[in-house]
């Protein structure tokens, strides 16, 4: 990937404070160059906009600089595509300082190259009776904060996050989208370890908030809902962990995610996607168009006989 | 078989010796000096490719078959794609005359080139650079908690004798050298009773493994459809 090799790593003073204000639960994945790249967008960008203020006024607007915004915007990833065309422009414009001569080389071939596009419509949206403005937003390609998972994890009383396997695999490293899990997936607790998650970013998760936008604008959201799948993002993906706030069950919520999360899926042409249900939720998955040992496939897991 | 069973494992070779070549020997049959790695760099798309067919063995799970019973020639660019996102990739090779020998390595001493000359052919060690791929495994994990095995197979000539369970035993000391415990392979019966032999077995938590055939309750016009292999897989119905 061109962009990958042409980039060196920042300096360290600035990493450290780009580090701060990153919101990057996972740090950068060693080997896939778009992670390593998106990272480095981040803090350099930062860099750039403090020396060329005039110039990436324009930018300003498009590009969040906060973590606050980072988090809250949802459409990540569109913002990420066009932080690296940004960052692009940026690097070139910066080195031309003197130079009036307009950026000519589109952006556009990096947003080929970036394929995930930003997914974030609102499910439901009602207004409570104090006068905020309650959404549950569907959103791919967010961060998600480990805690929050964690959290969640701790209400569903996830335990052995084998029991519902669902795999999909996500072709975004580092992304972690949030999707939810099916409330009769309750095992004996455990907690998302940060490590667990970091190895899940290559996986693909679905993602359902509460957003409540409060009188002064600034948006609150609150992970409601999460699905997790990986994949070798060429034929295969298996479902894992798929959880959903018990306050919020009931509501379709989890059937919504699993069908979106499988029509990105196919839109990627992948087209073996496996999970491994508990008895309670065949059905469940049944009615979503999975098939129990289709053919006689079975899945098998390892018992070390010592 | 038990026989042959602990003669493999007596020739078992520690960790540190990942790249090493290893000479298993066994009362039924010696296989052929092996380099097993674990270095995806090692394979080559268009040789993974050809693997694949010579193995009649498809990425899709219900792969559709032609008139001869063989599976379509898979797409080296999604391999390609598939090979780095893999975890753990492991491949096997060996020398290139021993792959297409159907009969035991000792006749291949008979094609001699002169007095003592094949010797030198002989004593050569194996490497990616001179060997023939034979045998491949992958698996794919999120390297915290799962992981899946996938597309293990070796040449037909080359198949019982053991080489494929070392595949499987290299790519489950990789990922228990990562902390992953929870490893699935998705077989068919065939392929279950391999799995077996390597222990693994049907999840002691009884769950039930689904895949996605893709049969909405709501047929509707617009609903995007891929083929995988010879299923139609539909999307599911957006609704909102």
């Amino acid at each position: 990937m061109k962009i990958g090799s042409v980039l060196s790593p920042p300096p360290a003073s600035l990493s450290a404070a780009a580090a701060a204000h990153c919101r990057y639960p996972y740090g950068p994945w060693p080997h896939h160059p778009v992670l390593a790249v998106s990272h480095y967008h981040i803090t350099a960008f930062m860099q750039q906009q403090q020396q060329l203020p005039a110039r990436h006024a324009k930018m300003e607007n498009r590009l969040p600089l906060s973590p606050h915004h980072i988090l809250h915007t949802g459409c990540r990833n569109a913002k990420v595509s066009r932080l690296k065309a940004a960052f692009w422009e940026s690097i070139r414009s910066g080195f031309m300082k003197n130079n009036t001569i307009q950026v000519t080389e589109s952006p556009s071939t990096i947003q080929e190259e970036e394929e995930m596009l930003p997914d974030e419509f609102v499910l439901v949206e009602k207004t409570l009776p104090d006068g905020v403005v309650e959404q549950i937003v569907y959103s791919s390609g967010g961060d998600v904060d480990v805690y929050d998972l964690q959290a969640l994890c701790d209400k569903n009383l996830i335990c052995s996050l084998h029991k519902e396997k669902i795999v999909i695999l996500d072709m975004h490293l580092g992304v972690l989208l949030a999707g939810w899990l099916a409330p009769e997936t309750i095992v004996k607790a455990s907690c998302c370890s940060k490590k667990q998650l970091h190895g899940s970013s290559i996986a693909f998760h679905k993602e359902i908030c509460r957003r409540s936008d409060l009188a002064e604008g600034s948006a609150d959201k609150k992970l409601i809902g999460m699905a997790r799948a990986t994949s070798d993002h060429a034929f295969n993906a298996t479902i894992w962990d798929v959880l959903v706030d018990p306050s919020y069950q009931g509501q379709g919520l989890g059937k919504a995610l699993i069908e979106k999360l499988i029509r990105t899926l196919l839109q990627r042409d992948i087209g073996n996607i496996t999970l491994f249900a508990d008895s309670q939720v065949v059905e469940f998955y049944e009615n979503l168009g999975f098939e129990a040992d289709p053919e006689g496939i079975k899945g098998m897991f390892w018992y070390p006989r010592y | 078989m038990a026989a042959v069973a602990t003669s493999a494992y007596s020739s078992c070779i520690p960790a540190n010796f990942l790249h090493s070549p290893l000479k298993i020997t066994n009362q039924i049959s010696s296989p052929p000096p092996l380099y097993i790695s674990t270095n995806p760099s090692h394979v080559n798309p268009s040789h993974l490719q050809h693997l694949y067919a010579l193995c009649n063995h498809s990425c899709h799970r219900f792969p559709k078959l032609d008139s001869d019973g063989r599976v379509e020639l898979i797409d080296v660019s999604k391999l390609r794609t598939a090979l780095s996102n893999s975890s753990v990739v492991v491949s096997v090779f060996t020398k290139p005359e021993l792959a297409n020998d159907l009969s035991s390595t000792a006749e291949v001493g008979t094609r001699s080139m002169g007095i003592g000359g094949n010797w030198i052919q002989r004593v050569m060690p194996v490497t990616p650079d001179n060997g023939k791929l034979v045998g491949f495994g992958r698996a794919v994990s999120d390297l915290g908690l799962t992981a899946s095995i996938y597309d293990v197979m070796v040449i037909p000539s080359l198949q019982g004798r053991g080489i494929g369970r070392r595949i499987v035993q290299r790519i489950i000391r990789m990922l228990t050298g990562k902390g992953v415990y929870d490893i699935s392979a998705l077989c068919s019966e065939k392929e279950g009773l391999f799995f077996k032999a390597c222990g693994f077995g049907e999840d002691i938590l009884g769950s039930t493994t689904m895949m996605y055939t893709g049969t909405s309750s709501c047929p509707d016009a617009h609903q995007t459809a891929i083929y995988a292999g010879r299923k139609l897989l539909l999307s599911p119905p957006s609704r909102q």
